[in-house]
């Protein structure tokens, strides 16, 4: 932990460590660059992308894009917390470090609808092509029977009000859109 | 209405009368025209756009490609899986694996579940290693929570994992060379694989999707059925591997399709996020109970093997290697195995502290790590899985252009992936 505060000073402030990990916080555009440092840099060597997964912390507040990386030097896993705007989730890849990143990265833009810069192919995985919505972004509920739950009643399969409509404007039939602004 | 008069293809009836004739009159047989081929026809292209290069590349179709669907329904694609395959005659040109036909969406169910109840949600995720898939969210629960389980609870976790994946890989055997032709091994495997499920329903209860590790301890203490079983296995396990060992090993038929065959290096393999016993096949000492020890793997003895080839042989032999080496840390746990109470106190509605825990295992398909997040509430957060098979499927379209297409299924059975995990 010395070492990766010596290498990276400006890091200093978003540093936190539990019992077996450093947790770093970052901007989700400087991520590919820190990775790179920190995989390539030969006392730190964190060569293994053991997870990346994205975290949504609510409507009002941010995407976290989390990669967990394993180096045989240092006894903890290194967690890497970037940020990413949920208004305008665009983070660059990093397919180019490990190419194991790609179904990691399509997972998350099919799951959470994170763009990822240069990725060469961001396609949906385990949805069909034709789907629309982010399943699991909170604002995505699950049916629910309870009266009192705000997910009672909806509709199990597509949740339009969470459809980013300003990307989705040309690929969207008219009618569809008309059928969008009428629910929201 | 069934009939056992086969009706002749009237294409084939021609093409063999035209052969016949040429090879009267001592012509050389007719050459087949370009994309054409007899019994097959291309999947046609999406009727869409491609979304991306990638896919522009795989959907675009030179003279004599054609795109072959293998799946979703495969018998040996160990689930339900679809590989658009590209192929030129047999020859693999290029893959693209289609998943989702699995998906349940376990991770958004388990935001919905209290902390008790997603041990029971993951258990039919990696359907082969239902102990794996428990253990890594009750470490990292265990972690966010603030509790140890005791040592009896954590000897009992590392005794029914190692028992989990002796029969994990010796399926894995059996399937290998199921792939191949081979029918015999998987029948030695099933039964070996039964005395261990029989073993496990013993002390858990519940044959297949076990349900038995909590926060802070396991479900119930092991008891003397438990142990008679256990003694009776360990008796002949050994004479049951080897046995399996005898049939597959030295076959011509099974050397020959698995010999370097999909040969990954270790670098590709760590790009790939390959891990697990296939990452070990290629050489890169990578293991999790050594590499980040959890439970009681420090207090036991075992050294992280290897192989060197890379090839789907190293990593059937890879296998092999780790059933007598989980034999051996079975042994171990079960002399050593402490006295005490298996499960901590731990109240019925877990609320932790907000914070975010990371927890890893050794599955028997590699690294499965739960990423789990807090926020006070009796529920997770969010609650992310990594499974191994998923991320390993990614090797198949880079090994296999250059190969035939009847290899493809060999080869991804050497990589031992579970669709249930695969698709969560």
């Amino acid at each position: 932990m010395r070492l990766l505060l010596d290498r990276f000073p400006d890091l200093a402030r978003s540093l936190w460590t539990d019992e077996d990990s450093v947790e770093v916080q970052i901007d989700g555009a400087a991520a590919p660059d820190l990775l790179q440092r920190l995989r390539d840099d030969p006392e730190l060597t964190f060569w293994y992308l053991a997870d990346a997964a994205a975290v949504d912390y609510g409507v009002d507040q941010h995407f976290e894009v989390v990669y967990h990386l394993y180096s045989d030097k240092h006894p903890a896993w290194l967690r890497i917390r970037a940020r990413v705007d949920r208004g305008d989730p665009h983070i660059p890849t990093i397919t180019h470090l490990w190419e194991g990143a790609m179904f990691h990265e399509r997972e998350m833009y099919d799951m959470m609808g994170i763009i990822f810069d240069g990725n060469r192919d961001l396609r949906r995985i385990y949805m069909s092509p034709d789907y629309r919505s982010f399943p699991q972004r909170k604002d995505f509920l699950l049916p629910d029977d309870a009266a009192d739950s705000p997910a009672a009643g909806v509709n199990p399969l597509e949740r339009p009000e969470t459809w980013d409509l300003t990307r989705l404007t040309d690929e969207l039939a008219p009618g569809v859109i008309g059928h969008v602004k009428s629910e929201t | 209405m069934t009939s056992d008069v086969q009706i002749p293809d009237p294409l084939d009836l021609e093409r063999d009368e035209e052969a016949r004739l040429r090879a009267a009159a001592g012509l050389a047989p007719a050459p087949r025209p370009a994309g054409e081929y007899a019994g097959f026809e291309s999947v046609g292209l999406p009727d869409r756009p491609p979304e991306t290069e990638r896919e522009e590349e795989l959907y675009t179709l030179a003279e004599g490609e054609m795109l072959v669907n293998m799946g979703p329904q495969h018998p040996s694609t160990h689930g339900v899986m679809r590989l658009v395959v590209k192929v030129r005659g047999e020859v693999v040109i290029d893959i693209d694996p289609v998943l989702g036909y699995l998906h349940r969406g376990i991770e958004k169910l388990c935001e919905e579940a209290t902390y008790t109840t997603v041990l029971t949600y993951v258990d039919p995720m990696d359907y082969l290693a239902s102990m794996h898939n428990e253990h890594a969210p009750a470490i990292a629960f265990e972690k966010l929570f603030g509790v140890r389980a005791p040592r009896r609870a954590e000897y009992i976790r590392a005794l029914v994992v190692e028992l989990n994946r002796v029969f994990s890989h010796g399926l894995m055997m059996g399937f290998l060379a199921l792939d191949m032709g081979g029918l015999t091994p998987i029948l030695y495997s099933f039964i070996n694989r039964d005395e261990i499920v029989d073993m496990l329903s013993a002390i858990s209860g519940q044959r297949m999707l076990f349900n038995f590790f909590r926060v802070g301890g396991v479900n119930f203490d092991a008891n003397d059925e438990f142990f008679s079983r256990l003694g009776k296995w360990r008796a002949g396990v050994l004479k049951l591997v080897e046995m399996n060992e005898r049939v597959i090993t030295d076959n011509e038929v099974f050397r020959a399709r698995t010999i370097a065959m999909g040969v990954l290096s270790g670098q590709e393999a760590i790009s790939l996020g390959v891990s697990g016993p296939n990452l070990r096949a290629s050489g890169v000492p990578f293991d999790v109970r050594k590499a980040h020890p959890y439970s009681i793997y420090p207090e036991l003895e075992f050294e992280v093997i290897t192989q060197q080839a890379g090839d789907s042989n190293a990593r059937y032999l890879q296998r092999i290697a780790e059933i007598k080496q989980s034999i051996h840390l079975i042994d171990q746990i079960v002399d050593k195995m402490p006295h005490g109470p298996v499960q901590a106190q731990v109240p019925g509605i877990i609320r932790p502290k907000p914070g975010r825990a990371y927890g890893a295992v050794e599955s028997p398909r590699g690294l499965y790590s739960v990423y789990a997040i807090s926020d006070g509430g009796p529920n997770p957060y969010r609650f992310r899985m990594r499974d191994p098979s998923f991320i390993s499927l990614q090797a198949i379209p880079k090994l296999m252009p250059g190969h035939l297409i009847a290899d493809t299924m060999a080869v991804m059975a050497s990589f031992d992936p579970v669709m249930g995990g695969v698709d969560k």
